[in-house]
Parts: structure tokens; C-alpha cells; sequence
């Protein structure tokens, strides 16, 4: 018995793996064929990313060491001098702390206020469209002119705000919101609150394929409202919260129209963030390679953001 | 096979454009890797031409009809203009000259953009043989000098259409006629007025002006210019530290307004176009900014742009210090340059001049947003209908030609550092010897590069 079966396992494994391969190759073929495809996808999009992003990278690296105009004909090696001067400026290194503070209250906003507004919208209240609409228009419109308009809203005398707070009766609360830093702060964190929208439209898609089965059963067994959200639904999303923070994180470091046509980085400059700081390093003569570096050095700060977030987001997987 | 058919398709049309672009690129367009020689390619006087011109100024409807005056006395060249907005124009012009852009004129902010674009241009000396003979003679010297001193290399790249100076305070002739106020010349007449307005005018903000971190630097040494007609050259010069006496003194100066209660910090958060808004709209007394806002002196140029005030008249900003006098900083504005890359150096000279010093001046200059650098000009009487705007007009051309400094920034300073400084000053959140310190320590940081 043993010696035919070790007789015919050649042959049986022979004719065994003839099958084998044919299909494996068939696989080859398909897999060569989608990754084909994919390419062919890919490509348009692959040399966007190359020319308007890994041509900008390089060209920001190299021109970060040099002293030089917009003409780029008299640049000047200054080594790593930019570097040393934008990380030893305290108006960056606050440029950099107010961006994630930004971020900080932004993702705070979105894993409540959005988290909470996406259930209970989605929970079937009345002209749950309406609000849909009203929620997400301002993160439809663009953020600059939305800020223009709340920027002119907070003007001492006769901005909205303050003739709305004397309006009501409550004129000992109207401010110089941008006059001190305080009330600056608080009106930016309000415009933040604005655009809650998005974190909205991510919970709201994630919901609709929830399951409805654990909801049920957590009914049955007498869960009332809160712990529906806190023990259920909060961590049912944990996939949104991820995608949420990561996108609102990122998002702060985009924020430049928000600020620049809001406070403008009021008072004294001292609301700006990374993007305003760059923006402004640009004025002026002979100073583009000192921005270069000032936009090198966010993109590394944004770069390791996205990286640790990764590393706590796959240790929590 | 259906996939790798359209790989062949891709790949096709990949090359394809790859070597229609390479083409492209050696072609003579004058593009960057083009090598035609632009100097030998100047067309013959008297062929039709279309001239290329990019600029920020003047207003683009002052600009179209001085254009098409132009065209009718020269018809053989037609201009193709386009226009910019004056801080993105600072940025795009550069790019675009040293990406090889093809314009034949190009207008120039003379302080900001001078060496940003100097090689790009052919300096005046290449093409003044197609001016008219004394040519130099026909404009006043300081602006020309200007343009030429701010150059690193001291050569004249570009002809100033005029200048500009500031700051000036504008006045709603009217609303002073109606509440028997007289043009306030010291800081005292001032707060007299302001304290005059507020009582019968309680919607009425006395004064107004921006409350941005550019516009501190306009007030701070024009109010130091009073008592210091150069502190700002020498400081911008290095002739004097940012944390001198007198610099202490001037944003203590600027800082008794406040202290004054001639302007109330409310006046600070003003931005953008705010201030000239409040004021047209007949919600301010008196306007501070520069004389290039002079066209509202103008009874045609307000109807135009639907301001319905009946009178505007202007002076120079209140003497703050006693024994001090009148001042602005001036400097040449407008200039007007020819890119090597232009083939019709003769058709752009022609041009430079009928808007330098030939008769488009008498179009443009009706605006009164420049004080025109030709010596022939002078204000149509026609233009400034009553004596508020014509005292205005004269005090404003007074003061540019008597100017003491120079209009001049250094940009980057200026919005990162200086001009958040003295608003700190003047929200009382920093006194002016520690402002006046925190400039001098960042003046010499190194992060801003001395001009």
C-alpha cells in the first residue's frame, strides 16, 4: 500500500498539479490584466501628483537654502539659515500652536457636536432636509467668502455681532473681538463650529449601513437614549471617528482662508496660522526662500501628524 | 487584448503630446528654451503692432480711454491690455517674465517691484533714443530720480507716471459746513472737531481709517514726519534703530489719538475697503489714506462710482506734536518698463511716452489718483468744481513734492512684524519702548533682508 502510493504520488501529484497551475496562471494573467486597468486609471492622476506635487516639493526643498526673489536668477546658498530662522521665530512656532489648537477644537466639535447631530438627523426627524442643508451649506460654500462675511460681522461698532448682542439687551457682552485675544480665539472657534457640516456627511453615510440588529437588541435589553449613543453608536463608528480626525486634523493645516479673511490674524497677529505665516513670509524682497522653508517645515509637521495618527490608528486595529 | 489596446492608445497619445510639447517648447516662441534673439526681432516703425501691456494701474476705465485715445492718434498700433489687482500683480508679474511672457509694456510699482523684475527689463537707457530729445526735461526730477535710486544698480529701468503720498486726511466738505467745523490743522483743533461730531452726529464715526498692520507704518511716520521730516529714511536705512528716542516718541504720538479720544480702537478693526465705505456712505467725518483716494475730490469720479457725498475736500493729517509741520512720505509710482522680451521697442517707447509725458496725461491724470511726474500737467478746473476740492488738491501735491522721506517698506517686516507691533501699541497691550525694542531685535534677526 505504502510503496504504491509512493509509486503513483508522482503521478497523482503530476496530474494534480497540471490543474494547479493552468489556474494559477490564468490568475497571473487576470491579475497582470486588472493591474492593467488600474494603471491605465491611474496614470492621468499619478502624473498630476508628479508635476503639481512632487515637482513642488522638490523645487520648495531647493529653493528653501537659497536667499532669492521671484525672479529665482540671484539666488543666493544660505545652507540650512532659513531652517534655523523659521524654527527659532516665536511668531511660526505660535503659527504652528494655533493650527493645532484649530485642529484640537475642530476634531473636539466634530466627535460631539457632528457625531450627535448625524444621529438624530438620521434618526428621522422632521425637515431632516432642511437641516441637512442647513448644516452643510457652509462647508459647501466657499470658506473664504463665508469668512469675509463673518470678518465684517465681528467689527467693533458696526458689526452684526455686537448690534445684534446691544439688540437683545446683552450689550455689556459686545466685545472688541478682534482687538483682544480672548474674544479673537472664541470667534474663530464659533466659525469652526460652522463647519461641522462634513464630519455630518461622514457619520450620516457610515450610519445609513449600520447595523440595525445591535440597535434592537440594545433596545430590548432597556438601553435608554444616552446609552444608546455612548455605549452603541459612539463606538459602532469607530471607523468614522478615524476618517473624521484624520481629514479635520489635515484640514486645519488648509485652514489659511478662514483666518486670512476673518481675523486676519488679529489681534496683533497673533491668531495666524501656519498658512498666514507663510503667506506673509512671502512679501517682500529676497525673502521667497525663507518661505520655502517655512512651507518645508509645515509639510514635515503635517507629515508626521498623518504618521503618528497611522501608527495609533493600526496599534488600535 | 482589450486592455493592453488601449495601454498601445495611452501610450500613443502619452508620446504624442510629450513630443508636440517638447515642439512647442523649441519653437520661437520667445518661451523659456526658445533662442531667438528678441533684440533683433523689433518691428519696423509704421507696420501694425499689437502691443502686449500688463499693469495694475490706473483704473481699468481711465486706462480704456486713454488706451483708445491712443489708438486714434496712432492707428497703426493697437494695445492689448490686461489688468491685475495691485498685491497679485507684485507676485505674477516676476513669474510671468522670468517664464518668458512676451508684453511689451509692463507697469511697475516702483519701490516693491524694481528688483523683482529688473532683469526682465531693458533698462530706459536701451530705448530713450526712441523719447523725444530732453525727454528728462519735460518730467520732474524727484520721481525719475527715485526710480532710478531704487534699483541695485542705480539705472533707470522704468518711467514714473507720477507719484503718490500718504497719509492724507480726506474731509466731508458738507458735513464740516453743516456743524460749522474748520479743516482741523493740530491734533487739539482734531479732538475739538471729533467731540463736535460725535454730539450732533452720534451714527457718525469722526474719523476712519484701516485698521491693518500695513497702514500702521503709513500713520506712524507720517505723524513722526511732522517733527522728524527723515526718521523714516534713516531708520529704513539703518541710519537710526527702530528702538531710537524719536521712534519711541513717534508711537507715542500716534498712540495719544487714542489716549485723545480722537479715534476710539474700534476704528482698528476696520479692514479692507471698510473705511472708504463708512465714508462715502456719509457714516465719517474724516477719512485718513492716501492721496491715490484724491479722485473722490472729483464730482465726476464720485458720480461715477455712485458716491453720493455733495463736497470732499482734503488736508494734511493734523500736526500731532506742537512746532511740528504738515508731512507725508511720497514716493514714484507707476512706472512703465520694457521687457527685453518685447519685439516693438519703437511702437512701446511711443506708447511709454504719450503716458509718461505726452498727451495721455491730461486722460488719466483727470483721476487725481497720481500727481502726474510731467511738468505740463495741470488739474482741470473742470475736475475739482469746488474750493474744498481744490485747497484738497493743493495740499495734497504740496505735500508730495515737499515730502521729507520716502514712501518705503520692506514688505515682509512690515506684515509679520512691525505693523502688528504698533497695534499693540495703540490697544495699550505694549508699551512703545518695548514695541520700539521688539522691532530693532527683529529688524536684525536676519529673517528680514535689508533692502
Amino acid at each position: 500500500m505504502t510503496s504504491t502510493t509512493s509509486r503513483n504520488a508522482p503521478v497523482a501529484a503530476a496530474s494534480g498539479t497540471r490543474p494547479a497551475r493552468a489556474g494559477q496562471s490564468r490568475r497571473t494573467r487576470h491579475r497582470g490584466r486588472a493591474l492593467g486597468t488600474a494603471l491605465l486609471f491611474l496614470t492621468p492622476l499619478l502624473l498630476i501628483y508628479a508635476v503639481y506635487y512632487l515637482y513642488a516639493f522638490g523645487f520648495l526643498a531647493a529653493t528653501s537654502t537659497t536667499r532669492t526673489t521671484l525672479s529665482f536668477s540671484e539666488a543666493t546658498d544660505v545652507g540650512w539659515e532659513n531652517f534655523h530662522l523659521v524654527l527659532t521665530d516665536a511668531v511660526f512656532i505660535r503659527s504652528v500652536a494655533n493650527n493645532l489648537l484649530f485642529a484640537a477644537v475642530s476634531i473636539a466639535v466634530a466627535l460631539t457636536l457632528g457625531f450627535f447631530l448625524a444621529v438624530v438627523l438620521a434618526s428621522g426627524v422632521r425637515l431632516r432636509r432642511f437641516f441637512y442643508a442647513v448644516f452643510l451649506l457652509p462647508s459647501l460654500i466657499p470658506l473664504s467668502l463665508f469668512a469675509t462675511v463673518f470678518g465684517r460681522m465681528l467689527e467693533t461698532r458696526d458689526g452684526a455681532v455686537n448690534a445684534t448682542l446691544r439688540t437683545v439687551g446683552l450689550g455689556a457682552l459686545s466685545q472688541d473681538w478682534l482687538g483682544e485675544s480672548g474674544p479673537a480665539y472664541a470667534a474663530l472657534f464659533v466659525l469652526l463650529v460652522y463647519l461641522v457640516g462634513l464630519p455630518i456627511m461622514y457619520y450620516t453615510s457610515d450610519l445609513s449601513t449600520a447595523n440595525t440588529a445591535v440597535l434592537e437588541s440594545a433596545l430590548l435589553d432597556g438601553a435608554n437614549t444616552g446609552q444608546m449613543y455612548r455605549l452603541i453608536l459612539f463606538p459602532l463608528l469607530r471607523n468614522t471617528h478615524k476618517t473624521v480626525i484624520l481629514s479635520v486634523l489635515l484640514g486645519s493645516f488648509r485652514a489659511f482662508d478662514m483666518v486670512f479673511f476673518s481675523t486676519k490674524g488679529d489681534p496683533g497677529g497673533r491668531t495666524g496660522i501656519t498658512g498666514t505665516y507663510v503667506y506673509n513670509a512671502m512679501l517682500g524682497e529676497g525673502r521667497v526662500g525663507y518661505a520655502s522653508a517655512a512651507a518645508v517645515v509645515v509639510l514635515v509637521i503635517a507629515l508626521a501628524v498623518s504618521a503618528i495618527h497611522l501608527v495609533i490608528q493600526r496599534k488600535g486595529q | 487584448m482589450h486592455s493592453s489596446r488601449l495601454l498601445r492608445v495611452l501610450a500613443t497619445t502619452v508620446t504624442a503630446v510629450v513630443t508636440l510639447g517638447g515642439l512647442a517648447a523649441c519653437g520661437d516662441s520667445g518661451g523659456v528654451g526658445g533662442d531667438k534673439n528678441a533684440d533683433q526681432a523689433t518691428v519696423t516703425d509704421g507696420q501694425p503692432v499689437t502691443l502686449k501691456y500688463w499693469t495694475w494701474f490706473p483704473p481699468e476705465v481711465t486706462l480704456r480711454d486713454t488706451i483708445a485715445a491712443f489708438e486714434r492718434d496712432h492707428p497703426a498700433i493697437k494695445i492689448d491690455l490686461r489688468i491685475f489687482e495691485a498685491a497679485d500683480y507684485q507676485k505674477q508679474l516676476p513669474l510671468a517674465l522670468n517664464g518668458g511672457e512676451e508684453l511689451d509694456v509692463v507697469g511697475v510699482q516702483v519701490s516693491a517691484m524694481t528688483n523683482s523684475i529688473r532683469e526682465q527689463v531693458r533698462p530706459v537707457s536701451e530705448w530713450e533714443s526712441n523719447l523725444p530729445a530732453g525727454w528728462r526735461d519735460k518730467l520732474a526730477a524727484g520721481p525719475v530720480r527715485q526710480t532710478e535710486k531704487v534699483a541695485k544698480d542705480g539705472k533707470l529701468y522704468s518711467i514714473p507716471m507720477g507719484s503718490l503720498g500718504s497719509a492724507v486726511m480726506l474731509y466731508n466738505a458738507s458735513m464740516l459746513s453743516e456743524l460749522g467745523i474748520a479743516v482741523p490743522k493740530s491734533a487739539d483743533e482734531l479732538a475739538a472737531a471729533a467731540a463736535k461730531v460725535r454730539a450732533a452726529k452720534p451714527d457718525v464715526t469722526p474719523m476712519v481709517f484701516s485698521g491693518e498692520p500695513y497702514w500702521q507704518e503709513e500713520m506712524l511716520f507720517t505723524i513722526a514726519g511732522q517733527s522728524n521730516p527723515t526718521l523714516s529714511d534713516d531708520v529704513f536705512a539703518g541710519r537710526k534703530p527702530w528702538n531710537s528716542p524719536e521712534m519711541v516718541a513717534a508711537l507715542g504720538q500716534y498712540k495719544s489719538l487714542f489716549d485723545k479720544g480722537i479715534v476710539g480702537t474700534d476704528v482698528l478693526s476696520l479692514k479692507g475697503n471698510r473705511p472708504a465705505e463708512l465714508f462715502t456712505g456719509g457714516k465719517a467725518a474724516f477719512y485718513v489714506d492716501g492721496s491715490w483716494q484724491s479722485s473722490m475730490l472729483s464730482q465726476a469720479s464720485r458720480t461715477a462710482s455712485k458716491i453720493e457725498l455733495t463736497d470732499v475736500g482734503a488736508a494734511a493729517f493734523p500736526v500731532v506734536v506742537a512746532g511740528g509741520k504738515p508731512a507725508a512720505r511720497s514716493y514714484a509710482e507707476g512706472g512703465l518698463a520694457i521687457p527685453k522680451k518685447s519685439k516693438h521697442v519703437t511702437q512701446a517707447a511711443t506708447f511709454v511716452e504719450y503716458m509718461t509725458m505726452g498727451k495721455g496725461v491730461d486722460t488719466w491724470g483727470k483721476d487725481l489718483v497720481l500727481v502726474p511726474t510731467a511738468k505740463s500737467y495741470s488739474a482741470d478746473s473742470s475736475v475739482l468744481a469746488s474750493q474744498a476740492a481744490r485747497d484738497g488738491y493743493a495740499a495734497i501735491t504740496t505735500l508730495i513734492n515737499s515730502a521729507g522721506s520716502a514712501r518705503d517698506s520692506n514688505q515682509g517686516f512690515l506684515n509679520q512684524v512691525e505693523g502688528n507691533a504698533i497695534l499693540d501699541v495703540l490697544r495699550g497691550q505694549s508699551t512703545p519702548q518695548a514695541a520700539a525694542d521688539k522691532l530693532q531685535s527683529e529688524w536684525t534677526s536676519g529673517r528680514y533682508t535689508a533692502k
